[in-house]
């Protein structure tokens, strides 16, 4: 692995965590290329959303550094490099959707033009004037896509971007994902399979918080003897 | 690829600033306070004014009576009175929210990605959370404004002086309450953390009245037992600037722990130095401490030509007192003559004599039980008196001064005769309805 160099974005080196005993993280190191979409694959508990925390600085981690574009990133930094959307949140729950919505995308110094876009992609406009509080969970999944795509930093993290949604809306988000992927480069954390294939450039398999492989769904195939038409659930059960 | 340009420090701020008011404003809590805050002012405040008005009417017939009524003593005390009850048991579960309910709900770990330190988004959040307690304050200013329309006397030295003792007691119920929340895991510890402190503070203070050592200096130091010196119309350096360092102490250990990816020894490294340094510097006040007596009868203060007279008691004097603690004498003197003496000659040295009676009315166990020693540059007095009248010449003996008393007007009163039941319709209906309908107004999301 090329740790480090500056022909990649975000280099994680050594990432280790810990919570008490257990070890949630360890000695994780990978590199995000500039522009690919990396899919964080692993099953409940195995640390992807640990793994995005203690990359965003919400954790702090027992070893490990953080570069990008070759340069180290203090905590201060990060704020402008990457934004991290967590799964389970509900931001200004109380307050109107549009409110929130208004609060971001001023944040982030995004145009009023950009936010309708979203709103009208996301097909929001129906639940404006209702708090997060009152929104089904697909609606409030949708808000949470929306706030995330109003930053402007040149990562982005989204946490389970899939969960809550039917087929169709999945492959509306992915489709809008791709829009957005346009000079930004993305790590999703997915543990639906079958959506992390038809969106993600490069997989990293996380287990018990070890870096199980990475690579793109061909070499992870050529890595384990696979077909070349083996599904990255085959892959998946292959290398754990 | 270039990194983004954020928005100015300032406009980020404004936005937070207004986004954290809208927060406070949308929750159920703060109108339910608002409408709590409206009965109890109006029920102390009628309660008040008609004990007062009583008082009046014989202070009015009997005009050596009239000295004793203090507007600020008979009215706003008591109605501010509410205000601790409330700044007490029920800030704390508004105050909780501003951190609180960001954490619950993961708006914290959105709002710490913010181009903004942990120190401006608390800055941000106590500023909104003062801004909205000013509206806590119209009940408040509904009284004075009434008292002042029925032709009742205000002396706004006092006034202020009282607001101050409150605002800065709300300001530390509020830092305490952040710090809470930053630290538990979920709102109800929160709420009983910061009430531990708050009700621990009326215990402690409740306990020590009357009580010497220890639990005296406990008392006095408590967040209940500071506010009572503004209530008491005396403005003190150290009082205000220990009320200003505890609440600087919580909300800066807010700041060190509100963000999570700090390692914890790191945090714990930065909370020892914060409280050392606040701690020093509530101990250097309580050293060189300075006095303003705001009251309009100047009861915390000698007379002036009394005051220039003790300033030149430049030796030690020592004052032994042979009383139970619980003596109503010693309670007496300790308010009328001591607490002055204090704050009026530079060197005083008080001993206090652990002797008892054994019942109410029986003898003492200690034969010079009641008597009070008066020791200065090898001189020794004794008195039996409690009195201010027989204590200062003593003093003024045994330092060779001569005293010329001033010719002071003396305090008439503002004994004052007013109905106001009519105030009922305010603050019983007309304010809780104002707050309810703004309640219900922001429930539905459009503050």
């Amino acid at each position: 692995m090329n740790k480090g160099s500056s022909n990649h974005d975000l280099s994680v080196i050594g990432m280790t965590k810990t919570f008490g005993t257990y070890k949630a993280l360890s000695d994780v190191s990978f590199d995000v290329f500039p522009g690919e979409i990396l899919g964080l694959i692993g099953p409940n508990g195995s640390g992807k959303s640990t793994l995005l925390e203690c990359i965003t600085g919400l954790l702090p981690t027992e070893s490990g550094t953080i570069m990008w574009q070759g340069k180290a990133l203090s905590l201060r930094k990060r704020k402008q490099v990457l934004w991290y959307q967590p799964d389970d949140i509900l931001p200004f729950v109380d307050q109107r959707t549009s409110t929130t919505l208004s609060f971001f995308q001023r944040m982030h110094g995004v145009k009023k033009n950009d936010l309708d876009h979203l709103v009208d992609r996301l097909e929001l406009f129906p639940i404006l004037n209702k708090p997060l509080s009152a929104l089904s969970k697909g609606y409030r999944r949708r808000v949470l896509l929306a706030i995330a795509l109003l930053s402007k930093q040149p990562l982005l993290m989204l946490d389970e971007p899939f969960d809550g949604f039917d087929l169709r809306q999945s492959l509306a988000v992915m489709e809008l994902l791709r829009e957005y992927r346009k000079d930004r480069t993305m790590i999703l954390s997915i543990h639906q399979l079958s959506e992390a294939e038809k969106i993600c450039d490069r997989f990293l398999l996380l287990d018990q918080g070890k870096l199980l492989a990475i690579g793109t769904l061909d070499e992870l195939r050529i890595q384990k003897d696979l077909n070349a038409d083996a599904s990255l659930e085959e892959v998946f059960l292959a290398i754990t | 690829m270039p990194l983004p340009e954020p928005p100015s420090r300032y406009q980020l701020a404004v936005l937070i600033l207004f986004q954290e008011i809208r927060s406070l404003l949308v929750a159920p809590a703060l109108w339910v306070m608002l409408i709590i805050v409206s009965l109890l002012v109006g029920y102390s405040f009628i309660q008040a004014v008609d004990l007062f008005s009583q008082a009046s009417r014989t202070a009015l017939s009997f005009p050596d009576m009239a000295s004793g009524m203090s507007p600020l003593e008979g009215i706003f005390v008591p109605t501010f009175g509410a205000y601790y009850l409330t700044q007490t048991l029920l800030m704390p579960f508004v105050a909780i929210r501003l951190i609180g309910l960001d954490k619950q709900n993961g708006t914290l770990k959105l709002l710490l990605q913010l181009p903004l330190s942990p120190l401006t988004l608390c800055g941000l959040k106590i500023t909104a959370m003062g801004l909205v307690w000013l509206t806590s304050l119209i009940p408040a200013f509904s009284t004075i404004l009434l008292w002042q329309y029925w032709g009742g006397h205000l002396s706004a030295p006092e006034i202020t002086t009282l607001l101050a003792g409150h605002g800065l007691y709300s300001l530390t119920v509020i830092s305490i309450a952040m710090f809470a929340a930053t630290i538990s895991d979920s709102l109800p510890t929160a709420a009983m953390f910061c009430l531990a402190v708050t009700l621990g503070s009326w215990v402690i203070d409740f306990a020590a009245s009357g009580q010497s050592g220890i639990l005296k200096v406990l008392g006095s130091v408590s967040l209940t037992g500071m506010l009572r010196q503004f209530e008491n119309g005396l403005l003190a350096t150290n009082y205000i600037i220990s009320f200003l360092s505890l609440a600087s102490l919580f909300f800066l250990l807010t700041v060190i722990w509100l963000h999570p990816g700090y390692q914890l020894f790191s945090k714990m490294g930065k909370s020892f130095i914060t409280i050392l340094l606040l701690g020093f510097v509530v101990s250097s006040a309580s050293f060189t401490p300075r006095y303003l007596d705001v009251t309009e009868n100047r009861r915390h203060s000698f007379s002036p030509a009394e005051t220039r007279a003790l300033k030149k008691v430049q030796k030690q004097l020592t004052i032994t007192i042979h009383l139970d603690p619980q003596d109503s004498r010693l309670l007496d003197m300790e308010n009328n003559i001591l607490a002055k003496l204090r704050r009026s000659l530079p060197q005083l040295r008080i001993e206090y004599k652990q002797s008892r009676q054994k019942g109410l009315f029986s003898a003492s166990e200690d034969d010079n039980y009641g008597i009070m020693e008066y020791e200065y540059d090898g001189q020794h007095e004794q008195s039996y008196s409690n009195s201010k009248n027989e204590i200062l010449p003593i003093i003024y003996k045994l330092a060779g001064l001569q005293v010329v008393s001033d010719s002071l007007p003396t305090y008439q009163g503002h004994p004052h005769i007013v109905n106001a039941t009519g105030s009922r319709w305010w603050f019983y209906i007309f304010l809780p309805l104002l707050f309810l309908c703004a309640g219900i107004y922001g429930r539905k999301g459009i503050w």
